[in-house]
Parts: C-alpha cells; structure tokens; sequence
C-alpha cells in the first residue's frame, strides 16, 4: 500500500517538469518499489521530435543494453494491442527468459509504452499490477502535463521567436522607412530649399519675371510684375505677353517672335534691350528686357527678365537737364564775365565818346583862335564844323550802341544757398587760383539761411571779390598766397561772407577802393568793387573792406537772411 | 639843320589826330602825327626841338610801356600824356618816367598849348646843351692824352706843382700843357673850363 501512496505521490515531484525527467524518476520508483530487473519507456513521437526511449535495469542484473536494442526485442509487439503481447521475453541483459508486462501511457497509448520485466515466473502479483497501472497513469498524466507544458513553451517561445522575429523584421522595415523617409525629406527638403530660394528669388527680385511658353502666352510671373505692370501675377496666366507692350510695339515684336521660332534667328540682342513697356493704367515707361530660352517637357519656354529703368532715365534726364543747367549757368556766367568787364568797359566808355569830344573841343578851340586873330578862313571854318558834325554824331553812336549792350535786366530775386555760390564761384575761379598757386581755405558755415538775390548778379559779386583777391596777390612772392573764402550768420542775423587774401592790400585807402576808378592794379580799370558794393546795397546788404593781418585785405558782405535754409 | 619845332601827335583815333594838328596849327606849330607809337618809332626824328602828345590809351603799344621804350632808346623827347579818364596813379607814374604834363581829355586848348610849349621849350634846353656838351667833347677830344691828364687835375683843384710832383714832370712843362689845354678848350678862365668839364660829365642824377 506504501508503494501506491508513493506511486500517486510522483506526480507532485513532477509538477512543471521534463519529460525525461518524469520517466527518469517513474523508472527508478517502480524498479525500487516492485523489485524489476529491468523497466523500459518508449515515448512516442510528439511534436517533430523522435521517440525516446529510456531503459533500467537492476543491479542484478549481468549487463547493460541500449534502450534501442531493448525497443529492437520489442518492435514486433510495440504498436499491437497490449492483449497480444507475450507474458514472456528472453532477457536482454542475462540468460533465460523474463516475464513482462506492457503498460500503456496514455488512454490510446499515444503518449508511449511502458515495459516491466522481472525474473520472477509470479510476476506480476496483482498489487505489482496495480502499481504499474496507476503509475503508469500518473506518468501519463504527468507526461501530458509535461507535453502540454512543453508544447504551451514551444508554443509560446515560437510565438515569443516570431514575435520577435516579427519584431526584428519590423525594426529593420522601420528602419529601412525610416530611411527612405529621411532620404525622401531630404529630397524634399532639397527640393523645397532649390525651390524656396528661386521662389525668394522670384519674389524678391525688383526685375519682373515671366515666363511664356511657344505661343507668347504668359505661364508664370512674380510679384515683382504687379508692382511694375499693375496686373496680379495670377491674372496675367495664360494672357499674351503682348499685353505689357504698348500697340506700336506689339506687331514688330510677333513679328520678331515668330521670326525666332520659325528660324531661331535672333534679330535683338537678348541681355539688356531698351524697350516700351505698359503698366495697366495705360502709363508707358522705359523697362530693360533679358531673355532666356529652355526646353521642358520638349516645350520651349521663354523666360523675361524685365526691369523698369525709369528712374535711370529721370537720372539720366536729370543728368542732361542739369548739364543743360551748366551750359545755362554758363553762358550766364558769360554774362557776368561780360558784366563784370564793366569796369573795362565803363573806361572804354569813356574813351570811345572822350575821343570825338575831345575833337569837337580842339576843333572849336582851335577855331576860336583863329577867329580871335581875325585869321579863320572859310574853308579851314568848313572843314572844322564838318569835323565837329562829324565827331558829335559818332559819340552819339557810341552812347547808343553802349545802351544797347548793357541791357538792363531787372534783377530776379531767388532763394538762394550762399554756399553753393560759392563753390559755383571757386570752381570758375579754380583755374586762376591754380595758376596762380594759391591755395584756398575755406570755411563754410553749414545750415546757412537762404538769402534772397539775383543769382547772377551776386555770383557776378562774388567772383569780382575772388578775381580781386587773386590779382592782388599775383605779385606776391615772399609769402605764402592764400585766400580765406568764410562764410556765417553775423551778430544781426544777416548772412556774411569774407574773403581775405595775403595781397598787397590797400593801406589807408580802404574806403576808397570802392570809388569808381579806384585801382591799385597796372591794368586795373577800378570798376569791379564799386559794381559789386552797389549790387550788394540793391540787394539791402553791406560790402567793405579792413586790411588783413599782418598782410592784404579782407572784403566782407552781408545779405539779408531770407528765412529758410538749403537744409 | 632847322630850328622849327616839330609836334609829334600819336593817337589812334584820326579825328582826334587831324583836330589836335589844326589846334596846334594855329599857333604856327609844325606838327606831324602817327596812328601808332610803332609808326612813330619808324620815322626817323628831326633834327630840331620836339614834342610828343601821346594818348595813354592806345592798341598796341601803350603810351606808358611807349614811354618806357623811348626812354630805352635814349630818345629824350618830352611827352604830353592825353588820357580817357584820370587815373591818379598811372598819372603819377608817367611825370615820375619825365612826362610833361597828363591831361585828362576833353582838355582845355591853353592847357595843352601850354604844356606843347614847355615841352618844346624844354626839349629845346636839352639840344642845346647836349650841342654844347658836342662841342666840349669835339675840344676834350683834341687834347693829348697827357694834356687831358692835366686839365683833369686842374679842374680837381691841384696846383701847378703838386700835378708835376705827380706826373714826374717839370712845374714848367706842366704851365705850357695847362695853357695849351686852355687854348684848345676855348676857356678864358679857369673857373669857365670847370664849368666845361662838369658839362662834359653830366649832371650825376641824369644818369641811370
């Protein structure tokens, strides 16, 4: 009865198990516990894997012999029912027989056989029967414990494998994707910046582009269109390039167009040429057009480069304007060079009209004499009145064509900037100042109010004063030649200029200079001050002159300020 | 060789020029007129007292650079300057180079007369005595060379010993040169042959 107990204690020690352990452990508990010479197993095949087949045999026992060669002696029995096997066997490990008793694991004996041999002729006594048999069932139900268990392992581990084979293969498709999908962004990415920076270009560009397909119509425009034709760049798809150009120019340029395509004989110069264009408010303006050709998609497609050249024009125009400017301030500084030769001119004056005068007093004179000594003959009395007919009627001429070249214009009174007289005035002037090696200072007050003056006439002032300045210092050589050109706001608010020179200067006679005739030059007619101060009181300024420390002369003017200023 | 005075008139203008010619005619000057200072320094001048009237004014040569050039020359002729209008200081300039007078045209016919008189006049001292200086040198030049040593040492105050004493001579020899001298110089006294000699050497502040 122990061993029964013990039998159907087995399957606790089994819980969880292997299977080889299980039988392992059934062998040695029913060869101890019923006193066998030998115990076989055979488990059959489960699951792929072959039979296994296990032996024991008792220490009594004369040799040992491999499982298989147990399962050889037994083959012809192994799958028959257990009815037909013989109660007796020739024993595998020692000489005679032995009595056997197959057992079945398992219901069917799917699970396998079990084989207990002994050298007893009584064996199996009913109790050894009923141990084997409930062994054998607990060995069954262990072994199916076990192959269930067994088969729950392999099942879970394959799915564990697969899973993480699965796994693996996913991570390496992620992988891959991921890959694929940075490769892909970086395209993009590329893609997008290539893209992004001629779309930057596109719209960033002050020239408009276009771009126009064979037929002239326009495929695609950037912003820059819209600020110098008017249209939305997405109005203008689709329209006809020559809806930019003015109706003059449309014609000549279809015809240009279909030229090209027909022959690709280019007949304009395709980087910068200076054509009309046509802003949709109707206005026309000078634009610049470069061209480009390429192939898409076995397309030809233009591409426009236009820009407005507008204000290069305006500079360009202003340019000539004030070129046009020069020539004007030009000739009227001819007018002030032939004005300020007035002072020559006031002493030509006197000696084209002093010379009939003279004529007619000798004349007269000399008649008068003759008369007195009772000696005037009347021929020598002819000729003298025809001289003086004569001499009287040339002065007048000459007074009439002197009227006639000073022809008094009223003066215009402008705005003007002191300064930039006098850099107008230097310039004309620089000539002189550089033949004569002088060097200039100057010292400009900036911010100066406007003064309110004929142009012409104080430019006419201030290059007497500058011409003045340089004539007095031509004779001058053991000095330094310079002439200080000053420019401010004087103590009444009054504009001031001053022009000093290291000349000879005039001593006590500083007053003197300006009278008419006045002249401390060989050549010098005295006209140019007296000019220059009366044209500065017309304009309601003050013009004198100091001598300069420790050498020449310093002539300062003032003009009213006019209120605004250049700045 | 005539004494009759000459006028010069340069003056561009020709009506100026035929009234000055008729002015001065009438008090029975002589007068010859020219269009340029260059036409006027072409012909030959008179032998006979002169004077220049001369527009300050002219094309060409000017009448101050004009007075330079006869002054260059040594033509001593006196000048009337005529100009347009009265530059003080170019006047001054002219007297200072020896001009006559300046006048400012149109001028009063006495006041050019006068000065045309004083110019003749003056021009008429002038060739006297440089017709008299042409005399003494043709004299002085007659001299020997040891009676010019002589007279010089005279006319410097040496006395007859003192002139032998430096020339090594006899105080006799020295007499006989010194009247020899005298005789050949046409001088009387000894203080005309000191007035002689100082002719001969010009007035110190004539040269220049």
């Amino acid at each position: 009865m122990n061993d029964l107990i013990s039998v159907i204690a087995l399957p606790a020690m089994w819980s969880g198990g292997e299977p080889s352990r299980i039988v392992d452990s059934l062998l040695d508990a029913l060869l101890g516990m019923l006193q066998l010479d030998l115990v076989y197993v055979r488990l059959s095949e489960a699951a792929g894997r072959l039979p296994m087949e296990t032996v024991r045999f008792a220490r009594s026992q004369k040799q040992s012999v491999p499982p298989h060669e147990i399962g050889g002696l037994l083959s012809q029995w192994l799958d028959a029912d257990l009815q037909e096997w013989p109660s007796r066997m020739r024993n595998p490990s020692g000489d005679g027989e032995i009595s056997i008793v197959p057992l079945r694991l398992g219901l069917q004996g799917e699970i396998g056989v079990v084989v207990a041999g002994s050298e007893r002729a009584d064996f199996p006594l009913q109790t050894e029967r009923l141990v084997l048999n409930v062994a054998a069932n607990q060995a069954a139900m262990g072994l199916q414990q076990a192959r269930l268990l067994h088969e729950q392992k392999r099942v879970a581990s394959e799915l564990d494998q697969r899973v993480a084979q699965r796994t693996t293969e996913l991570a390496v498709a992620n992988e891959e994707l991921r890959k694929e999908i940075a490769e892909r962004t970086r395209a993009e990415e590329d893609l997008r910046s290539s893209e992004e920076k001629h779309r930057v270009i596109l719209e960033a560009a002050n020239d408009a582009v276009l771009s126009m397909d064979e037929k002239g119509a326009i495929v695609l425009a950037n912003p820059a269109t819209q600020s110098m034709f008017g249209y939305d760049p997405v109005d203008l798809v689709g329209k006809p390039l020559t809806i930019l150009m003015p109706a003059t120019m449309r014609k000549l340029h279809e015809a240009g167009y279909q030229r090209y395509l027909a022959t690709g004989e280019r007949h304009l110069n395709w980087h910068g040429v200076e054509v009309t264009g046509l802003h949709k408010d109707g206005r026309e303006f000078p634009a610049e057009v470069s061209f480009g050709e390429m192939t898409r998609g076995g397309h030809r497609v233009f591409i426009g480069l236009i820009r407005d050249i507008s204000k290069r024009k305006q500079a360009e125009d202003k340019l000539r304007a004030s070129e046009r400017g020069l020539q004007v301030t030009q000739a009227e500084l001819a007018r002030v060079s032939r004005v300020t030769t007035m002072g020559e001119l006031a002493a030509s004056i006197a000696h084209e009209v002093n010379q009939p005068l003279t004529a007619v007093v000798n004349n007269g004179s000399a008649c008068l004499r003759l008369l007195a000594n009772r000696n005037l003959e009347s021929d020598v009395l002819r000729r003298a009145l025809e001289g003086i007919v004569a001499d009287g009627t040339r002065a007048s001429a000459v007074l009439a064509r002197i009227r006639a070249f000073i022809r008094k214009e009223p003066a215009e009174k402008n705005e003007l900037d002191m300064n930039e007289l006098i850099q107008e005035v230097l310039i004309l002037a620089r000539r002189e100042l550089d033949a004569h090696q002088i060097s200039l200072d100057q010292q400009l007050t900036t911010d100066l109010p406007f003064v309110l003056a004929d142009r012409v006439q104080l430019q006419q002032v201030l290059l007497n004063l500058v011409m003045n300045g340089i004539e007095a210092m031509a004779a001058v050589t053991s000095r330094p030649r310079f002439l200080g050109v000053q420019s401010r706001i004087d103590e009444s608010g009054d504009v001031l200029v001053a022009l000093s020179d290291s000349g000879a200067g005039f001593g006590s006679e500083a007053d003197r200079v300006f009278a008419p005739f006045f002249t401390t030059k060989a050549n010098g007619m005295g006209m140019g001050l007296s000019i220059s101060r009366s044209l500065v009181e017309t304009h309601g300024g003050r013009l004198w002159a100091k001598p300069n420390s420790p050498y020449g002369a310093v002539f300062s003017f003032t003009l009213p300020a006019a209120g605004g200023s250049p700045s | 060789m005539t004494d009759t005075p000459v006028v010069f008139v340069v003056d561009d203008d020709s009506s100026v020029r035929s009234s000055l010619k008729f002015l001065l005619s009438t008090v029975g000057l002589e007068v010859e007129s020219f269009d340029s200072a260059d036409s006027f320094l072409r012909n030959k001048p008179p032998d006979a007292p002169s004077c220049l009237v001369l527009d300050v004014r002219m094309p060409g040569l000017s009448g101050l650079d004009f007075q330079r050039e006869l002054l260059a020359r040594k033509i001593r002729i006196p000048i009337v300057f005529l100009t347009g209008h009265g530059d003080i200081p170019m006047s001054v300039r002219a007297m200072k180079a020896g001009a006559v007078e300046f006048l400012t045209k149109p001028f009063r016919d006495q006041d050019l007369l006068d000065a045309v008189r004083i110019g003749l006049e003056r021009d008429r001292v002038r060739r006297e005595h440089e017709k008299e200086v042409m005399i003494l040198q043709r004299r002085f030049d007659s001299l020997t060379a040891r009676e010019q040593e002589v007279i010089s040492m005279v006319v410097a105050g040496m006395l007859n010993k003192q002139i032998a004493d430096q020339l090594g001579t006899a105080e006799s020899t020295v007499k006989v040169q010194r009247s020899r001298a005298m005789e050949k110089m046409n001088a009387q006294t000894l203080v005309e042959l000191v007035r002689m000699i100082e002719k001969l050497k010009g007035p110190p502040e004539k040269r220049r």
